[in-house]
């Protein structure tokens, strides 16, 4: 079964983080992801740039209509989607549970139903 | 002489846990030999086409996959270790003895279908390991099936041979209890290929190979090495008769069709009647476990014309078996499904009530849906439109998603007043 694990965060979240802490922050994620690409549970991590890099487009009149935004009402938005292919349920919330900032921020898992051409 | 593919891809496939096997019982070191026969599989399906059949395509096949391991361990960086290992694991006699390939084979490939459904493994690591190994299907072949990329596919594959070979490949069965209760696994994890081959849809045959045709082609060949076994034989007799049923399964459009409004006529008639030998055969020879149950309702519902033709008490009879054969609750809501084409809606009601007491079961979708169709046959529309749009939410797969919330606006349109 397939699972979307999604973290979410935004720039003054980040900021508040000092320096010195990054490499082992980032240090801990990449041990987190090795160690489930090695169980063949982890089809792929993706980390996602800032909102301001984030586009909103529309189609009007037959042509693209590109705006900058979204404009979000929520203060946080998905820093980084992770793609599980796990055993069961049980097992995805193991994982997510195992994710390193689990105990700061919530993860989010979400089922998935379908996918279209599945070679990846 | 040239073979055809499909000929020779058959042919492989059939003797690739033959080749596996005899290279394990004379080598050991489960996780070279797999990938030298591998190899060795790979180099026949490019060159027997074309080329035509060896005169003795197994030998061929031990030959070179022997060969190809003699490389990979003179490569390693410790290959004077790794010579040493392989020299003291095979006996002095072999040496001098017989080639592999004059051994019998017969319980060596059911010592390795044993072996790949390992307890100390995961599911999907059992399943893909059986398809690998005794399947003789490429990693890419696997990872297509399951819509996963070849690299996870390639870690789960990898990670599942080292924990075989770290226990040290047994090539001993299991007697008496510990059999039937390995044996069981191993009908689990072909009964699992089925299953997801049975709900996905079926993809290129030539590259992405069917999971229900190969999981009917491995149960067949495990009924060949164990005739006498009645759950292997109800196992298949399940899986043909749940598999003639796929051509009026799905519209064109991949939208479900329940059983009661299936076009009996595309059914499988041949499929049918070997399951329903099999089935017949194997009932009266001794004691009956859950496969050879499931087969038997499978069989009265693919005998009957239509739903109210089906011998509903009979169909009762086997659930209440099954109940006590292997409790489960969704044996129990099947069950329901029965008591009330018996006895009437109200008393299918009734046993999904004793169901809801366990919290998960109460908000399954299996459970929602059954009961949305329970009240419907009582003529409840609106509480079934409700229960209809709750299993939607919580269905497992698009298809059952798009089913259910259909039925869910059915009864709201079907609303009095």
């Amino acid at each position: 079964m397939k699972y979307l694990m999604l973290i979410y965060g935004n720039q003054e979240k980040w900021a508040s983080i000092p320096a010195d802490e990054w490499p082992e922050a980032i240090a801990k994620q990449g041990a987190f992801n090795r160690k489930y690409q090695a169980t063949g549970e982890l089809i792929g991590a993706y980390g996602l740039a800032d909102d301001l890099r984030a586009k909103l487009v529309r189609r009007e009149n037959g042509q693209p209509a590109v705006t900058d935004g979204p404009y979000l009402e929520t203060k946080e938005y998905i820093a980084s989607f992770y793609l599980l292919d796990c055993e069961s349920e049980e097992r995805a919330l193991q994982i997510a549970a195992d994710m390193p900032w689990a105990d700061v921020d919530p993860v989010e898992l979400w089922p998935i139903l379908h996918e279209d051409n599945p070679d990846l | 002489m040239s073979s055809s593919r499909g000929e020779v891809e058959d042919l492989l496939r059939e003797l690739a846990p033959q080749v596996l096997a005899a290279l394990v019982r004379r080598y050991g070191q489960f996780h070279l030999c797999e990938d030298a026969s591998q190899e060795a599989l790979l180099a026949a399906a490019l060159q027997w086409p074309s080329g035509g059949l060896p005169e003795n395509p197994r030998g061929w096949l031990i030959t070179v996959a022997s060969r190809r391991l003699m490389d990979q361990v003179r490569s390693e960086q410790s290959r004077r270790t790794r010579e040493e290992m392989i020299a003291v694991a095979t006996p002095q006699s072999e040496l001098l003895g017989a080639p592999a390939d004059a051994e019998p084979d017969r319980d060596d490939s059911l010592a390795l279908l044993f072996g790949c459904c390992h307890p100390d493994l995961t599911s999907p690591s059992q399943i893909a390991l059986t398809l690998r190994a005794v399947g003789g299907l490429s990693t890419a072949q696997i990872a297509a099936a399951f819509g996963v990329p070849e690299t996870t596919m390639a870690q789960r594959i990898s990670r599942a041979k080292q924990t075989i070979s770290g226990t040290g490949f047994d090539f001993s069965l299991p007697a008496g209890a510990q059999r039937t209760e390995r044996l069981r696994a191993v009908l689990h994890v072909l009964y699992l290929v089925f299953n997801e081959g049975y709900t996905a849809t079926d993809g290129d045959v030539l590259t992405v190979p069917a999971l229900s045709r190969e999981a009917i082609r491995l149960t067949r060949w495990l009924r060949r090495l164990l005739p006498e076994d009645g759950e292997v034989a109800g196992l298949l007799a399940l899986m043909l008769l749940t598999d003639a049923r796929r051509p009026a399964r799905t519209r064109p459009d991949g939208s479900l069709v329940p059983l009661a409004e299936q076009d009996r006529d595309q059914w499988d008639q041949a499929q049918i009647a070997e399951g329903i030998a099999l089935i017949t055969a194997a009932l009266p020879r001794g004691e009956v476990g859950p496969y050879q149950l499931q087969a038997a309702i499978a069989a009265v519902h693919d005998e009957a014309k239509n739903m109210a033709d089906t011998d509903w008490p009979q169909i009762l009879g086997l659930y209440d078996l099954l109940e006590v054969a292997a409790p489960n609750p969704f044996t129990a809501l099947n069950r329901a499904v029965a008591l009330a084409m018996v006895n009437g809606p109200e008393a299918g009601l009734a046993a999904v009530a004793a169901l809801q007491a366990d919290k998960r079961m109460a908000q399954h979708h299996r459970l929602l849906a059954t009961r949305a169709h329970l009240r419907e046959l009582a003529g409840d529309t609106d509480a079934a439109a409700a229960d209809y749009l709750a299993a939607a939410r919580r269905a497992t797969s698009l298809p059952e998603r798009r089913y259910l919330a259909v039925q869910a606006s059915r009864c709201q349109a079907a609303r009095p007043g």
